[in-house]
């Protein structure tokens, strides 16, 4: 059996009876056991999916109505929420903390019959590009176990290109499901702020984050935001968009198109020589496929990761600021403590990069401060959804390397904090601005993955998917070395 | 001139955020070095920006009212006394 098909062609097996969910399930679980104690994808499996898988093959048996998903293994970042399940944010803080309840992405997942096969692997609280920091052990690369996955959603990568599951839902606050995707291999999106439901998201930066699909293919992706998008009244950011269906016309191609090469993107100082020689390729290949590509620059690039930083920060330290460990938590004694100093106590099981994230969220909005970081940090943030509003008059899609870099080798980056921040150079812009956009795997150079990223206007969702999907078809990609 | 936040101040707001820094101080020549590179937001020319908030209109908010939530979310919690939180005891 081939783990490695996409969502659409497991659906047409399952109705073509090639496998039942039951044999796929076991597979997948079998495939796991093998390969993930080199890659450590999973913080955890699901103990039911077998029995789940049986009760949707009884279904189709029984030709009663089934989802549109036919028991897909599906995994899910462990920042996501299902009722009763442990959901840890990769923290220790959060060790044996059972969810209440099921997020809104989840249910609409589980109400179209997929199978949630596990829970995967982030930096802590969503805090990095790497997976270093998670407080569990860091997922390896499946292309090459010597370097990092990216991150946050590292496990949700790493699940897809190693054929661990079908598909993975991830969040991007700074390009968290776009640099996995990237580093990975696999297509990974972020949607327009507001068109997926938060709810049961774990928070980390509120304004700005998003939950969308890490798949196999762009096809896949559009077939999944079907699934997870559109209004939710438990989250009053969500957006209705009217039930689009973005697997239709997938296929329009993008002739006669204008595309904006992003300037300060592709000349940045960071930038490896090889993620330039593949972006340069792309341009080329998106204007064989007809569109019009010419240089656009977004002046407020250059201050983006600072402006990111702050304010993602300011939003974490008032996060995380209920983790004080009197409602839930882990079991601490408290005798001798007196109240300041027991919080202090409980929240010294929070790894480096959440303690550093809120002293900084503590620092750069107080009193003394916020003119000179976090309310600057607004003002790029609107100088730039300015800037962004312009270009989109002109231009139909932009377009950059996802990541500057290829993926690098665990701890080379870990001790210098500036270059470790200036990863996420290309891909905080479409979060600060709440615009979508997509990471499309594009080359392997050196035994490692490259993508391309392309943004659209607000909600163009769509129109960005039948760019996505016309680049994918240009390439032909080696088979992950696992 | 590169004006350095110094550490006093970084171990103040670290002790407001109830960071024990005893165990963390590691991390304070890490949040330099970030500050420090904040600075590029000096040069971003956006004095003169007016800062843009999301709206939300007020007719995209849920009614106010209250919905009874059916499960029992106190069991889900570390200590409770019926209807009460218990929270530790502490000197």
């Amino acid at each position: 059996m081939d783990l490695g098909i996409s969502a659409l062609n497991y659906v047409s097996g399952i109705k073509n009876n090639e496998f039942t969910v039951e044999e796929f399930i076991s597979e997948s679980l079998d495939h796991i056991k093998q390969v993930d104690e080199k890659l450590h994808a999973f913080l955890r499996i699901n103990d039911f999916a077998i029995k789940k898988a049986k009760e949707i093959d009884a279904k189709i048996k029984s030709n009663q109505n089934v989802g549109r998903c036919y028991g897909m293994p599906i995994s899910v970042k462990d920042n996501i929420c299902i009722e009763g399940s442990k959901t840890t944010c990769a923290s220790k803080v959060l060790e044996n903390f059972i969810a209440p309840h099921t997020s809104t992405v989840v249910s609409k997942l589980h109400s179209e019959d997929s199978i949630i096969i596990g829970k995967t692997n982030l930096d802590e609280f969503a805090m990095g590009l790497s997976t270093e920091f998670s407080a569990y052990g860091p997922s390896k690369n499946p292309w090459n176990i010597d370097c990092v996955p990216g991150g946050s959603s590292g496990g949700s990568g790493v699940s897809v290109a190693a054929n661990e599951c079908i598909a993975s839902l991830g969040s991007d606050t700074g390009g968290s499901i776009r640099n996995p995707a990237s580093f990975c291999s696999v297509v990974g999106l972020k949607p327009t702020y507001g068109l997926v439901s938060r709810y049961g998201l774990v928070s980390y930066a509120n304004s700005i984050e998003q939950i969308g699909p890490m798949t196999k293919t762009v096809e896949d992706s559009a077939f999944l935001l079907n699934i997870i998008s559109g209004i939710d009244p438990n989250d009053n950011t969500t957006l209705d968009n009217k039930n689009q269906d973005y697997l239709s016309d997938i296929d329009a191609g993008i002739s006669g198109k204008k595309i904006g090469i992003v300037t300060e993107m592709t000349n940045s100082d960071g930038l490896s020589a090889d993620v330039l020689d593949a972006t340069n390729n792309s341009i080329q290949t998106f204007e064989k496929l007809g569109a019009n590509c010419e240089q656009v620059s977004l002046q407020m690039v250059p201050y983006t990761v600072a402006a990111y930083y702050t304010i993602t920060s300011t939003e974490a330290g008032s996060n995380l600021a209920r983790y004080d460990n009197v409602r839930y938590g882990y079991e601490l004694d408290s005798s001798g403590f007196e109240f300041n100093s027991y919080i202090s106590q409980a929240r010294s099981k929070l790894g480096p990069e959440v303690i550093r994230r809120m002293i900084l969220g503590g620092f750069v909005p107080s009193a003394g401060h916020a003119g000179k970081y976090f309310l600057k940090a607004l003002k790029v943030k609107s100088k730039l959804i300015s800037e962004i509003k312009h270009v989109f008059e002109k231009f139909d899609f932009l377009i950059s390397p996802t990541v500057p870099i290829q993926p690098f080798k665990f701890g080379e980056k870990i001790n210098d904090p500036v270059s470790f921040m200036m990863v996420d150079f290309n891909t905080v812009t479409a979060n600060l601005t709440g615009i979508p956009a997509i990471s499309v795997p594009y080359k392997i150079t050196n035994g490692l993955p490259i993508g391309i990223q392309i943004m659209a206007n607000h909600l163009e969702e769509h129109s960005m998917l039948q760019a996505a999907y016309a680049l994918e078809k240009t390439v032909d990609l080696p088979e992950v070395p696992i | 001139m590169k004006s350095l936040v110094n550490e006093e101040e970084i171990s103040d707001v670290a002790k407001l955020m109830k960071i024990d820094l005893e165990d963390h101080s590691a991390h304070i020549k890490r949040v330099q070095k970030m500050l420090e590179y904040f600075d590029i937001l000096d040069r971003a020319n956006v004095e003169a920006e007016e800062i843009t908030v999301q709206e939300t209109d007020l007719d995209k908010l849920r009614d106010d009212k209250h919905i009874p939530y059916d499960k029992n979310l106190l069991k889900f919690l570390k200590s409770y006394q019926e209807k009460y939180v218990k929270a530790p005891k502490l000197n």
